[in-house]
């Protein structure tokens, strides 16, 4: 195993833990107490809040923004499949020939949507207005990941930069934004709990 | 602003310590900034800047959450946007947390992450209250409420004499010498709560709701002490000022032993009281809690009320309460009720759960020195009302009823607001004497 490997493989693992412990933490501190009497179903209601509720039929910021929703879904679709292809990658596996290409055209798909929605960051006052560096450093991150990820395959040599690259995001995913990868869930679960227990969602 | 001091910074800081609230940390931690909250917001609609965004709002919240509470932002500050706690950001949150936000919820659901938008702000604005911060115009809501019982100041003598005066209406209308408005009965099933605007601007429609109860043979009262249903405090986020406040109607309820308590058709006044005040006083409920709304679609249900449609041949639109139907789960009641009792029902878009808020909700139409932007935004809900071609707009709020009132007058809308029970009391078919 090479020293940029090994890097990896210890930067991944400090960012595990860190995400373990801020899911630890959430869990830790329980359901939410609610004296009030409960007039809905939680359960049905979590579980409504990670399928229904994201229904971009559902949401204005899905159906009033589809480029920025689709692009959205492409970029994350791309995340994942790069973190899958990292593990591959230390494996010793190199997908080669139609599966390879078909891997590239996905992350240069889901690279080009991140760079689209960083573009749009910097070129929108408001959005522009919102942010903080915190905000281009993680979508640029991700996005050059995404195409080195495919980059490496038709360029073996560009191995050692690819794994200092991701090694840089593993450490930077904990302390930034990014880290939305676990509240996210927490996210949707509390909300499905509030609402659920009103008897809000799921809608009638 | 005078200088802050230490203290007064720790204690607004005191409420972003996350030690015992996953939910509070989660939403604190969710906000990805996309910004895509921006057009479910009336505030953004009616001014599109950046700082109307919702997400700019949580972010005032967070960024000192970051600041104090996070490693990011003790270490790379700047990196992650994290902002100290000092006159600047303390300006900055009353003007957007209090005085751009009617805690309508209406982002939440929209959120592409699923950041319970209000549920910060309203954080902020219990750090501002801890800060001893809360707008004057909205505090002496509150202190009257505190003060007198209710946040109108109306003298319990005037109170009792108007629901005098309303009885005899009462007795008039519907021919019965013995038709009464029970005031302070014990052991009724029901106590009746009041929103003050009623007895102080619109008491037509106590009797309105006097009328429903006449006709059903129902056993209620209404306290001439605590009648209040509403909670300004829940708005101003001091959470000790609203337990008082809670406190009190559940003293209440159990000093005239009643079975269940009736909120009035008031959405911050129901919710306040429903699902935040047991969390307030920390205890479950002894009796019932139920809103007006679904009291009155019961009756229809159960045929206890007989209504004629024909008798409201105006076409009739609806205006969802936030708190009532976004917030508190009830929006299927007030169609049924309309549909019994209308015969001409037409929907605003949109309506029900994604409903646009009027503009009077967050304690804004206490806070006058942020009228402007209240109207502002409510011109989007009178364009709303104006398309359906309603002349009867109905709403189970007495604040939605003052907003809506002053849309009409400002937007010329030509309309007339009625609540729920000033809806069926009209449909009513009294039987008639033998
Ligand atoms: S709660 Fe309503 S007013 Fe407040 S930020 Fe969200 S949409 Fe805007
Ligand atoms: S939509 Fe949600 S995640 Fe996006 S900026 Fe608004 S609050 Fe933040």
């Amino acid at each position: 195993m090479n020293w940029y490997q090994l890097l990896a493989i210890v930067s991944a693992s400090i960012c595990l833990i860190s995400c373990f412990i801020h899911g630890a933490k959430i869990i830790n501190y329980g359901k939410p107490k609610d004296y009030s009497k409960k007039r809905g179903d939680t359960e049905k209601s979590v579980r409504y809040s990670y399928t229904g509720a994201m229904s971009p039929m559902k949401k204005e910021s899905a159906y009033l923004h589809l480029p920025t929703y689709i692009a959205g879904i492409s970029y994350h679709i791309g995340t994942f499949l790069s973190l899958f292809l990292f593990v591959i990658y230390l494996i010793g596996i190199y997908p080669t020939g139609i599966v390879a290409l078909v891997i590239s055209v996905l992350l240069l798909i889901s690279g080009l949507s991140g760079f689209g929605i960083l573009i749009k960051r910097i070129s929108k006052d408001q959005l522009r207005s919102l942010s903080n560096p915190d905000d281009y450093i993680s979508n640029l991150l991700v996005s050059l990941i995404q195409i080195m990820t495919a980059l490496v395959l038709y360029l073996p040599q560009a191995f050692p930069y690819y794994f200092i690259l991701i090694s840089i995001f593993f450490l930077y995913l904990p302390v930034g934004k990014l880290k939305h990868v676990v509240y996210f869930f927490a996210a949707r679960y509390h909300l499905g709990f509030f609402y659920g227990w009103r008897g809000v969602w799921p809608p009638k | 602003m005078e200088n802050l001091t230490k203290e007064t910074i720790d204690k607004g800081l005191e409420v972003l310590d996350t030690l015992n609230d996953g939910k509070l940390l989660t939403h604190l931690n969710s906000c990805v900034h996309c910004g895509l909250c921006a057009d479910s917001c009336t505030y953004y609609l009616a001014n599109p800047e950046a700082k109307f965004i919702p997400a700019t709002k949580v972010d005032l919240v967070a960024s000192i959450y970051r600041k104090y509470n996070t490693f990011g932002g003790k270490a790379f500050s700047k990196i992650v946007g994290a902002r100290t706690l000092n006159e600047d950001t303390t300006n900055e949150m009353v003007d957007l947390l209090f005085g751009a936000c009617t805690m309508c919820a209406r982002c939440v659901s929209h959120c592409s992450i699923g950041v319970d938008i209000t549920y910060v702000i309203k954080k902020g604005r219990e750090m501002l209250s801890n800060m001893g911060m809360v707008p004057e115009t909205l505090q002496s809501t509150i202190d009257s409420a505190l003060e007198t019982g209710n946040n109108m100041s109306i003298p319990e003598t005037d109170f009792v004499e108007t629901l005098e005066w309303l009885e005899e209406d009462l007795q008039y209308e519907v021919d019965d010498d013995n038709a009464k408005i029970y005031l302070d009965q014990k052991g009724k099933d029901i106590l009746y709560t009041l929103n003050p605007r009623e007895p102080k601007f619109f008491p037509l429609s106590i009797s309105a709701m006097a009328k429903v109860f006449y006709v059903t043979g129902e056993s209620w009262t209404i306290s001439t002490k605590m009648y209040d249903v509403t909670n300004y405090a829940y708005y101003s986020g001091n959470y000790n000022e609203a337990a008082i406040i809670t406190q009190r109607l559940y003293d209440e309820a159990e000093n005239l032993d009643a079975k269940k308590i009736v909120l009035a058709e008031c959405g911050h006044g129901s919710r306040a009281f429903r699902w935040e005040g047991p969390n307030y006083i920390k205890k479950e409920y002894p009796f019932d809690v139920t809103t007006s709304v679904e009291l009155l679609a019961s009756y229809l249900k159960e045929g206890k009320v007989k209504v004629d449609p024909n008798k409201i041949p105006d076409k009739v639109t609806l205006h969802d309460p936030c708190n009532l139907a976004r917030s508190g789960g009830i929006w299927h009641e007030q169609r049924y009720i309309l549909n019994k009792c209308v015969s001409d029902f037409v929907e605003m878009t949109p309506h029900g759960i994604d409903n646009l808020c009027c503009g009077g909700g967050g304690g804004q139409l206490a806070m006058s020195e942020y009228n402007d932007r209240r109207m502002a935004i409510g011109e989007i809900k009178a364009e709303q009302i104006r398309a359906t071609g309603a002349k009867i707009v109905a709403t189970p709020c007495h604040n939605c009823v003052d907003q809506l009132t002053q849309l009409n007058v400002t937007f010329k809308l030509g309309i007339k607001i009625m609540t729920l029970g000033e809806i069926v009391a009209d449909a009513i078919v009294m039987e008639t004497k033998d």
